[in-house]
């Protein structure tokens, strides 16, 4: 598994290893927008540049987290749209689904945002999210030699997500 | 000595130790801050052994006491044993973990072959941090086993992670 050039904040994707993954696609993202990871086991289709790529996903993540919070008909007070939510605060938005995939999404107290794209099959995702920022916090929070807002360049890491994910049903 | 702490508790406190003796306190100059670290390690170990050796007679030998350190001492600390010990019989002693557990989380993506030297440079510091953070362990080996009378000399090797070696050479 290679990582070929790239920018500092945008990683190029790298070679798609095993197919026949359940899994597309995986982005981890911080508070700031910046792209701490992007993983790729199956995705035929390559429309935009990486950088626009993560840029686009981190937008929509965040304007539709802010939506669907502001649409929320059991939330009692009425803010203006557009004002950024913390995390937790308000109802939160999991995942949504197409006739060609799903994307589940989970947003962490620290403002860590895992994006996971699998095949529209897949069932409910919230408890592997949970378990890949388990992952996250052994393998990259705890790393001495990671320096937080930079680019996941674990090892340990990415075997272990890779591993994981290929047992996903 | 029911108290307990918890391990992330320590796994950071750790880090963040060598982190600010290599990088603020002693930034230019690692080997300072290698001794430092190694200094504090020796205090640990010092006590340590102390605690951990309360109850039990005096050792007999040298090698009665490094099986203390590969058995119990190291149980203290780390919840396992030492895995595999290899001696000369003529004061070294090598005692291999061959899942150390201060190093399991830490790990560094290898450059592709054609890395520019940017890259390169860059995991040859990581290799280097990587090895600051032995010299704390290095030091409570040292400092546990001068407080058992043995003067030596620790040093660590890391060739194939997450297995660790420990050198210890008794000053004869």
């Amino acid at each position: 598994m290679q990582f070929f050039g790239g920018s500092e904040i945008s990683p190029s994707p790298p070679v798609p290893t095993a197919t026949g993954n359940n899994a597309h696609m995986m982005y981890i993202f911080n508070r700031n927008g910046v792209c701490l990871l992007y993983r790729e086991w199956n995705r035929p289709l390559h429309t935009l540049n990486p950088q626009q790529d993560h840029k686009l996903m981190f937008g929509l993540l965040f304007s539709l987290k802010s939506l669907t919070a502001k649409m929320d008909p059991t939330n009692a007070e009425k803010g203006n749209l557009g004002i950024p939510q913390l995390p937790g605060q308000g109802c939160s938005f999991h995942s949504f689904r197409t006739n060609t995939y799903k994307l589940s999404f989970m947003e962490t107290p620290s403002g860590i945002k895992f994006i996971l794209i699998t095949n529209p099959r897949t069932g409910d995702l919230r408890e592997t999210l949970k378990y890949i920022y388990n992952l996250y916090v052994e393998y990259v929070a705890k790393n001495a030699l990671y320096t937080p807002g930079t680019l996941i360049k674990c090892e340990l890491f990415n075997t272990a997500l890779d591993q994981y994910v290929r047992s996903i049903a | 000595m029911g108290r307990e702490v918890s391990e992330s508790c320590i796994d950071n406190l750790l880090t963040e130790m060598v982190s600010t003796y290599c990088n603020r306190f002693y930034a230019n100059k690692p080997e300072l801050a290698a001794r430092r670290i190694e200094a504090i390690g020796y205090q640990v170990g010092h006590q340590l052994s102390e605690r951990y050796t309360m109850e039990r007679p005096r050792f007999s030998d040298h090698l009665e006491a490094i099986k203390f350190i590969c058995k119990d001492f190291w149980f203290e600390l780390f919840k396992k044993q030492i895995d595999n010990l290899k001696t000369n019989h003529r004061g070294t002693f090598v005692l291999q973990d061959n899942r150390f557990r201060w190093l399991t989380n830490m790990s560094i993506e290898q450059p592709p072959e054609n890395g520019t030297s940017e890259e390169l440079s860059i995991v040859a510091d990581n290799k280097a941090l990587q090895s600051m953070h032995l010299y704390f362990p290095c030091g409570i080996i040292r400092g546990a086993l001068s407080n058992l009378g043995i003067p030596c000399a620790v040093s660590a090797d890391i060739s194939n992670l997450p297995a660790c070696s420990f050198v210890v050479r008794i000053k004869a």
